[in-house]
């Protein structure tokens, strides 16, 4: 069965550094895969791939099997990807309603915009914030704001870059609930440093390493390989490898 | 409630318009009209900013240029068609093709902000320059010599419609300025309530989010800037039909003067700019008829002093203060 996005040895390179080195993985439909890494694994990169941010030195990114490559990033939003940023990214001087109705707009007429929009804001619990400037909310409420645009207008894939950084403990909980809910409806991919929320969310984890696929399985799985200890703490796995049992 | 509010206030644009053009040239002299009729011209061509700069985001230094190439592109149709009324769509479609040919070749070149400003700036100098060089016999379109540095001085007035021997006296080319103006805050109007208006404000707010939730960025933008384009090149129509056309139209001084109308009268409104036009145009013409007193010193004066006295502008300044009072 074709994957809905998989890429195939993508490598990103910035001069002498490779960000991003041969990464190949497939995300079905519906599947929830979390993406983590230490600091400088190359996730913010491989998003940036992804969403045609940067157009990555070789390999190839396919959407239902046709390869994006070289796609303008409004080219790969429209094929039904949304995708949510690291630091929020919101039309400030507008209002929650309104920003969030802008990207159903483009698929439907300005009532059902508005109605969809509104649906998205109360699913999130923030239909309160609905009237308010986006430019003057809290930074959590700016989270949520951003994670109704990009749930509004129905994509069959979500791609969210560290969705609860700046969150607090209360909101990260409702955001890993929000995150497990919409995976029944929209194929999600997560990228994250913060191990307890995915152990909170994840299905499946991919753990990037240097720019590299270091280790994919189920979370328990991955949580508890010591490989992924060693990384995050800073140690490089190859040396635990390399000690004789 | 926001649609009544933009209804009214495009109401209240074409009645103030057709007060004015029913009252002012019974009042004013001739000399008067004429003046008059260049501060309109001159609102238009801020208006034609406030839109690209002040909703689209997109700050033009070369809003001179569209304004010239309309003036040129008119002088020109007039004086090899003869009948004024096929030069207006002339001077309407040369500065429209200009600014959809330097947009594209910016927005698609994804030149960043900072160099924008430097190339449109750029491109008004090379055409000042170039204009200015078109002294000779040979440079020359049809029947209309350029002119070089003296302009086109014999550049004839509208007429009326498809009656080239009746030419439009200076109160009724005032008439026509007046509905240009109210015509184009209308247009503005309408433009920023539509879908598009939308998004190009959204653009301005945030490009990378309008871009990711798949907004062609690059369109968006190079449509505002070709309608501002269009707009500049009516503004410089209705100047030719009062002053003439000269190399001036794409000079320095005018890139820069378009630039602090719209900031004093406040960057992201429609009529704000609109007073700013006319106020600064009114100061520069008394401060002319003062002795001894460069009036740049003080247009430059009052510019220091209106971005530390009102930094946001004239508008949203007064709207604020408004706002307070009516607040219990």
């Amino acid at each position: 069965m074709t994957a809905l996005l998989a890429t195939e040895n993508l490598t990103m390179r910035f001069g002498g550094v490779v960000a991003v080195d041969g990464v190949t993985l497939s995300i079905g439909e519906r599947e929830l895969r979390c993406l983590i890494g230490p600091n400088g694994a190359g996730k913010s990169t491989f998003f940036r791939c992804l969403t045609g941010q940067y157009r990555p030195t070789s390999g190839r990114v396919l959407w239902r099997g046709r390869d994006i490559v070289g796609l303008e990033p409004h080219a790969i939003a429209r094929l039904g990807i949304g995708i949510k940023t690291q630091v929020p990214s919101l039309f400030d001087g507008l209002t929650a309603l309104e920003g969030v109705a802008l990207g159903v707009r483009r698929l439907h007429g300005e009532r059902e915009a508005r109605r969809r929009a509104l649906a998205a804001l109360d699913r999130l619990g923030i239909a309160d914030l609905a009237g308010a400037t986006v430019g003057l909310l809290a930074h959590g409420q700016r989270q949520l704001v951003e994670l109704a645009t990009v749930v509004a207008p129905e994509p069959d894939l979500i791609i969210l870059d560290e969705p609860t950084a700046g969150m607090s403990a209360e909101e990260t909980a409702g955001t890993a609930a929000l995150i497990r809910e919409m995976s029944r409806d929209h194929a999600i991919v997560v990228v994250e440093h913060d191990m307890q929320f995915i152990r909170a969310i994840a299905e499946t984890v991919t753990v990037l390493h240097q720019g590299r696929v270091l280790v994919e399985d189920t979370a328990p799985v991955v949580l508890s390989d010591p490989r992924v200890h060693d990384v995050y703490l800073g140690r490089p796995p190859e040396a635990r490898q390399a000690v004789p049992a | 409630m926001e649609r009544r509010r933009a209804a009214f206030q495009s109401g209240l644009a074409v009645f103030a318009a057709a007060v004015a053009a029913w009252w002012l040239p019974q009042v004013l002299e001739l000399f008067s009209i004429i003046n008059a009729t260049v501060y309109t011209a001159m609102a238009v061509l801020a208006l034609s900013l406030a839109l690209v700069w002040g909703f689209g985001g997109i700050l033009c230094f070369g809003q001179a240029a569209f304004f010239g190439l309309g003036g040129y592109a008119y002088a020109v149709g007039a004086l090899n068609v003869g009948d004024t009324t096929w030069a207006i769509p002339i001077a309407l479609l040369v500065p429209t093709l200009a600014a959809a040919a330097l947009g594209y070749v910016m927005f698609y070149g994804r030149i960043s902000d900072v160099y924008m400003g430097v190339i449109t700036l750029t491109v008004t100098l090379i055409l000042f320059n170039f204009i200015n060089s078109t002294a000779g016999e040979e440079w020359r379109i049809g029947a209309a010599p350029l002119g070089g540095f003296n302009g086109i001085p014999a550049t004839p007035p509208l007429n009326v419609p498809g009656d080239p021997g009746t030419p439009l006296t200076p109160e009724q080319i005032f008439v026509v300025a007046l509905a240009c103006l109210a015509g184009c805050y209308v247009l503005c109007k309408l433009i920023l309530r539509s879908h598009f208006g939308r998004v190009v404000v959204a653009i301005r707010e945030n490009e990378l989010r309008a871009s990711l939730l798949g907004y062609d960025v690059r369109l968006y933008k190079l449509g505002i800037f070709t309608i501002g384009g269009a707009m500049a090149g009516l503004a410089g129509m209705l100047f030719a039909n009062c002053v003439f056309v000269s190399p001036t139209m794409f000079s320095l001084a005018y890139s820069g003067q378009i630039i602090i109308w719209v900031m004093i009268g406040g960057v992201g409104t429609l009529f704000g700019p609109v007073v700013g036009a006319m106020l600064l145009q009114a100061l520069t013409a008394w401060a002319g008829t003062l002795p001894d007193i460069n009036p740049n010193l003080i247009l430059g004066l009052v510019l220091v002093v209106a971005v530390l006295a009102i930094p946001r502008g004239l508008q949203p300044t007064l709207a604020g203060l408004l706002r307070r009072r009516e607040a219990p």
